[in-house]
């Protein structure tokens, strides 16, 4: 869910701002820097964006049976790196603000910081984890998956608090009111989300090997980079890929 | 192509320059969060809605489609602060002055929304990438957007397709069916996306690409009327709403 337009008071919005400023702008320069010296991966970047703001729009089945959008970050994160994530998430809040009217241009800032950066850092930061201590790829990325959508909706959790105090109890209060709010469908839907990048991951290593190798998934498969364990069920899953 | 961006294609206010149209949703939508939400947020809402409807040319119906939106995340928002956890009442109880801060909060979530949605019914987003360069965005990252943009759309209806082509075939006729069917949906999004990069780089490598995507921009000129008029529009809600908040306290 993005913090609506209007929802937050103009002091937090700007502190939102200021505070994903610096991972924005570090995405930025990568972004940049990356297209100076490879001028076709504007394209390649483009269309990750695209796929990005693609996924975020796919309806998900949740347990308790409604339906909700997958926030994209964790798959994002795993095939694009948090740096560039940044930028194509803020560029996809962006769109989803004047194309589709979720979100907003004032919360903005607050949006970024949870689904362009806590998000796919954590997400990221689990996924690599798990990775360096020998999981497999699709436990990786599951997990990758499951908390980079859980972090995004804990930080947003923390944001409404800290800007809607709860009269009774404060800050403490209020965050156990949104995040028990957001716990009812945001734990089924980080484990949908984990399951559909899981298989959205395993036919991606079938049909578009030569992508996953440009982008570096496959690379750490093949065990450059990556830790023995890492090289170990990599291996397993390449000789998979090929056999396949 | 989205509704949203299909309006704005269309819309009576697509020849102006998209400065103009930015300062007045834009400075709405900060009169919006910026002033009392009681009765400035009211004031700002009502004149967004005027200028929507009326000069903008905006069909009520299209206007509603893309309001409800936001409208469901603002009342799903606002619900929330009309209880409070813990205190004297129990564990959660009705929270004191609850129902006032969640309708000031709705009354200027809504009023804000309607200013952004100004802007995005009057200006394409492809009137307004190309120009954010000379704001200073660096032109990689517009590029990229750019490119986002375009085949965002080619992919967006390729995924309705494959979408149609899944229930055909019964893609949806059990939960574990439509989940495969699910996998499949955003496995072939980046196939295709993938792929509509490598055409398009064919494409502009045949066209001597240097790096650069150049783009026509439609010409327009700044109008100092309308700006005049804008402004004057923002000074008549801010000193109404505080000459009314006097009056009503």
């Amino acid at each position: 869910m993005h913090i609506a337009e209007g929802y937050l008071p103009p002091a937090h919005a700007a502190a939102w701002a200021v505070a994903s400023a610096p991972f924005v702008v570090h995405g930025v320069r990568a972004l940049t820097r990356e297209v100076r010296s490879n001028p076709e991966s504007t394209l390649l970047l483009g269309a990750s964006g695209a796929f990005t703001f693609v996924l975020s729009a796919l309806k998900i089945p949740s347990v308790t049976g409604s339906c909700s959008h997958p926030t994209g970050t964790g798959l994002g994160a795993i095939l694009f790196r948090p740096p560039i994530m940044a930028v194509l998430g803020t560029i996809t809040l962006l769109f989803q603000a004047l194309l589709l009217a979720h979100g907003g241009l004032t919360t903005l800032g607050a949006n970024v910081f949870s689904m362009a950066v806590v998000g796919p850092w954590a997400g990221f930061g689990t996924y690599w984890l798990l990775r360096r201590s020998g999981a497999s790829l699709m436990v990786a990325v599951f997990f990758g998956a499951f908390v980079a959508d859980l972090s995004t909706y804990c930080v947003t959790s923390v944001q409404l608090a800290l800007a809607f105090p709860d009269p009774g109890s404060g800050i403490p209060g209020a965050l156990a009111k949104f995040g028990s709010i957001f716990a009812l469908t945001q734990i089924p839907l980080a484990v949908s989300e984990g399951l559909l990048t899981v298989l959205v991951m395993r036919l991606l290593t079938q049909s578009s090997k030569a992508e996953l190798l440009r982008l570096g998934v496959l690379s750490k498969l093949t065990g450059k980079g990556g830790s023995k364990g890492a090289e170990a069920g990599a291996a397993g899953e390449e000789k998979e890929t090929v056999t396949r | 192509m989205l509704p949203i961006d299909a309006a704005a294609h269309g819309s009576r206010w697509r020849r102006r320059h998209p400065g103009e149209k930015a300062v007045l949703g834009f400075g709405l939508t900060l009169c919006a969060v910026a002033l009392p939400a009681w009765p400035g947020a009211a004031l700002v809402g009502t004149a967004t809605l005027a200028v929507l409807l009326g000069p903008a040319g905006v069909a009520p119906r299209l206007l509603w489609r893309a309001f409800r939106v936001p409208l469901g995340f603002c009342v799903t928002g606002a619900a929330p602060l009309l209880f409070q956890v813990g205190g004297a009442g129990g564990l959660v109880s009705p929270a004191p002055d609850g129902p006032l801060h969640a309708g000031e909060l709705l009354l200027r979530t809504s009023a804000a929304s309607l200013g952004v949605l100004l802007f995005a019914f009057t200006t394409p987003v492809s009137d307004v990438l190309p120009r954010l360069v000379r704001a200073g965005v660096p032109a990689p990252v517009v590029d990229v957007a750019l490119v986002m943009y375009r085949i965002g759309f080619l992919l967006l209806d390729t995924v309705a397709r494959v979408r149609q082509a899944q229930h055909a075939r019964l893609g949806q006729a059990s939960r574990a069916a439509a989940w495969r069917s699910l996998a499949g949906l955003g496995a072939t999004a980046f196939v295709r996306a993938f792929d509509r990069a490598a055409r398009l780089q064919d494409g502009l490598a045949g066209r001597g690409y240097d790096g650069t995507l150049r783009v026509l921009v439609p010409r327009a000129e700044v109008s100092r009327r309308f700006l005049a008029a804008t402004a004057g529009l923002l000074a008549v809600l801010v000193v109404l709403t505080y000459a009314l908040r006097g009056l009503l306290t």
